[in-house]
């Protein structure tokens, strides 16, 4: 009896130990190829962030009239976005590099999906930075002209045109990525329906007393303006 | 290369003209007995040279083509012409620059030896003063005649607090309407000012026919000379295209700083242009004025604008605007020292496009409707001898600081206090 417990325990330690050390091989490739994949990105994020510093990535995007990174942290300049995209994407490779080494079906077919899927993250990915751009840009807009034309709900309006254009981004980036697309879609209805809600709430009842004042403000302007007043500008 | 593709209709009119000795736009609004005014003061003009009138065939009542021809040679020919786009309306400064470029390109056709533009209508009732634009240009081989009209306290008020006296302090001419709009060009000029318009166009740096022009014949050491003149009838203000005004009108200008800059920072002190004529002076009106409009807008803008301001700004700026925007309306008062470094660090903001230059030139409305209010405040019970020494306190302040300019133009990383 206890030869047969002995032998089983032999058995399933031999058995443990072959398995991991057939596992071992997998593991050791695994890292090796994630070492590598983060030097290698690194290396390849730094030359193309050089490369880009070089040839004024920032500034050339400001002059095609995407927001400027100028005015922003360095964290948050284009240039350094990209290039660590760049590494982000290699460190992926070969994170599913290294699990293919492992040869379970299992790991196969992950790394597969993975695959598939990354094209879906890539599109989302563009159209949240876009997105996030264009929603800036028009915050911007709309802050400096609300500002000129003497509006006290100037902030308000930026805030709500800028949270607007950033949700749309966001359902959509959640559409390309397939994550529960009716959902999404019934979320980002309610969502944008309840931003235009609060915005008309806040106008209507919410700043009541304020967009009162603006506007018996902007009647007396009107009427000041129909006395000729010296000022000319150009 | 052409600078202004010429219309085929347009094509015959010069044509039918052949040459001349010089071309006058006319971009005022003049009726059949103004535009009969202007063509009875250039034939007044020394040795009877041969001229073209182009009027602006969007005009009220377009004269037909060559009508006031009376067929001796001498006469000007009067030739209608697209100068003013009227589809682009609230823009008057780009329309006002295409139409200089329009008539750049028909004076070289016509290969004549000055050009003019009138495109304002004086109070004072001289039409001599058409002839007296032109008549330095082909007697006395100038090469810019620049305008200056008796100016009353709350006109041209751009023109007063950033133009006259960043371009006299950057080139070292004192000009005082360097924009006119009202100028005589010399061929010289007007070729060199086709010629940056044909380079820039390969290049994003687009010279302005209308704002580079001073600046060109300044750093080129051309033969500038002012006109005294009669007030100016400006257009009405239009409050909700201020921003839209400041910015067709500060960009051209800024783009020029950067273009020049090579020229300007070689330039220490200013000094007098010849003139022509005697100074004219106009009434003021010395009653109060209303600034709460203007001074609310600033408010409005450090409420709103901090965080766009620190970007262009430095703190030491942003903390006394904070301290202004705290004054009653009474006490409200911008410091000219203060204006100026405004108009610095936003004409380097430009040049390092900071933010979207659009937007800095816009977000600059409500620091510039404060230094309007602050300058109502001081001479709204001035009279002309009192406005002239403020606006000359206001002129020496930039010539003062240049080298605050100078230094954050060259190291704008090192030097930022």
């Amino acid at each position: 009896m206890w030869e047969q417990v002995k032998q089983a325990l032999a058995q399933s330690t031999a058995r443990f130990l072959t398995g991991f050390a057939n596992f071992l091989p997998g593991l050791a490739a695994f890292i090796v190829a994630l070492l590598i994949s983060i030097v290698l990105g690194c290396i390849v994020a730094w030359v193309v962030r050089r490369l880009l510093v070089g040839m004024e990535f920032d500034q050339r995007l400001t002059r095609l009239g995407i927001p400027a990174s100028a005015e922003s942290s360095s964290m948050k300049s284009p240039a350094l976005v990209v290039s660590r995209t760049i590494a982000a994407l290699i460190i992926m490779v070969g994170f599913l590099i290294g699990l293919e080494a492992f040869g379970a079906e299992w790991t196969s077919l992950l790394a597969q999906t993975i695959f598939d899927y990354i094209p879906h993250v890539l599109g989302a990915a563009l159209v949240l930075l876009v997105g996030g751009m264009v929603a800036r840009f028009l915050a911007r807009s709309v802050l400096i002209g609300a500002v000129n034309l003497n509006l006290h709900y100037a902030r308000l309006l930026s805030v709500g045109v800028k949270w607007l254009v950033f949700v749309m981004a966001v359902a959509m980036a959640l559409e390309h990525l397939k994550i529960a697309p009716g959902i999404v879609k019934l979320a980002f209805g309610i969502l944008f329906g309840g931003i235009v809600f609060s915005l008309s709430l806040a106008v209507g009842l919410g700043s009541k007393d304020l967009i009162t004042k603006s506007l018996e403000r902007d009647t007396q302007k009107a009427s000041a303006e129909n006395v000729e007043e010296p000022f000319r500008h150009v | 290369m052409e600078v202004e593709p010429i219309s085929q209709p347009a094509q015959e009119k010069i044509e039918q003209v052949e040459n001349a000795d010089l071309v006058v736009g006319v971009l005022a609004q003049l009726d059949q007995a103004g535009l009969a005014s202007v063509c009875d003061s250039l034939r007044e003009l020394p040795g009877s040279p041969r001229v073209a009138i182009l009027r602006d065939d969007h005009a009220a009542n377009p004269a037909p083509a060559t009508s006031a021809s009376d067929g001796n040679g001498s006469s000007p020919f009067v030739l209608p012409w697209p100068l003013l786009h009227s589809e682009t309306p609230g823009t008057p400064v780009v329309n006002m620059s295409n139409a200089f470029r329009s008539v750049f390109s028909a004076s070289e056709k016509l290969g004549a030896r000055a050009c003019c533009v009138i495109a304002s209508q004086l109070e004072t009732k001289t039409p001599q003063w058409y002839s007296r634009l032109a008549a330095p240009l082909l007697e006395e081989n100038l090469d810019l005649v620049a305008p200056h009209y008796a100016r009353r306290k709350f006109e041209g008020l751009l023109n007063s607090s950033i133009i006259s006296p960043l371009l006299r302090c950057l080139y070292g001419k004192r000009i005082y309407n360097p924009m006119g709009p009202d100028l005589g060009i010399s061929r010289r000029l007007f070729q060199k000012m086709l010629g940056m318009i044909r380079i820039a166009r390969a290049g994003e740096n687009r010279a302005h026919p209308l704002a580079s022009l001073a600046p060109a014949a300044l750093c080129d050491n051309l033969q500038v000379c002012e006109l005294h003149l009669g007030a100016r009838v400006y257009p009405p203000t239009d409050w909700t295209n201020i921003s839209s005004l400041v910015a067709q009108v500060l960009g051209p200008i800024f783009l020029d700083m950067e273009r020049n800059a090579p020229c300007w920072q070689r330039t220490r002190a200013s000094v007098p242009v010849p003139t022509i004529g005697e100074p004219l002076f106009v009434s003021q009106d010395t009653g109060t004025v209303d600034i709460t409009r203007m001074v609310e807008s600033f408010q409005l803008g450090i409420r709103d604008l901090p965080e766009i301001w620190g970007l262009v700004l430095p703190p030491s700026t942003l903390f006394e605007l904070r301290k202004l925007s705290r004054l009653s309306l009474d006490q409200f008062r911008m410091p000219d020292e203060l204006w100026v470094r405004i108009v610095y660090d936003f004409a380097l903001a430009h040049r390092l496009r900071t933010i979207n230059r659009d937007h800095l030139l816009r977000a600059m409305t409500p620091l510039y409707l404060a230094w309007v209010a602050s300058y109502a405040h001081d001479v709204e019970s001035a009279g002309p001898a009192a406005m002239e020494q403020r606006l000359e306190r206001l002129s020496v302040a930039y010539e003062t600081d240049k080298s605050y300019l100078v230094s954050r133009w060259r190291w704008p990383d090192r030097f930022n206090p």
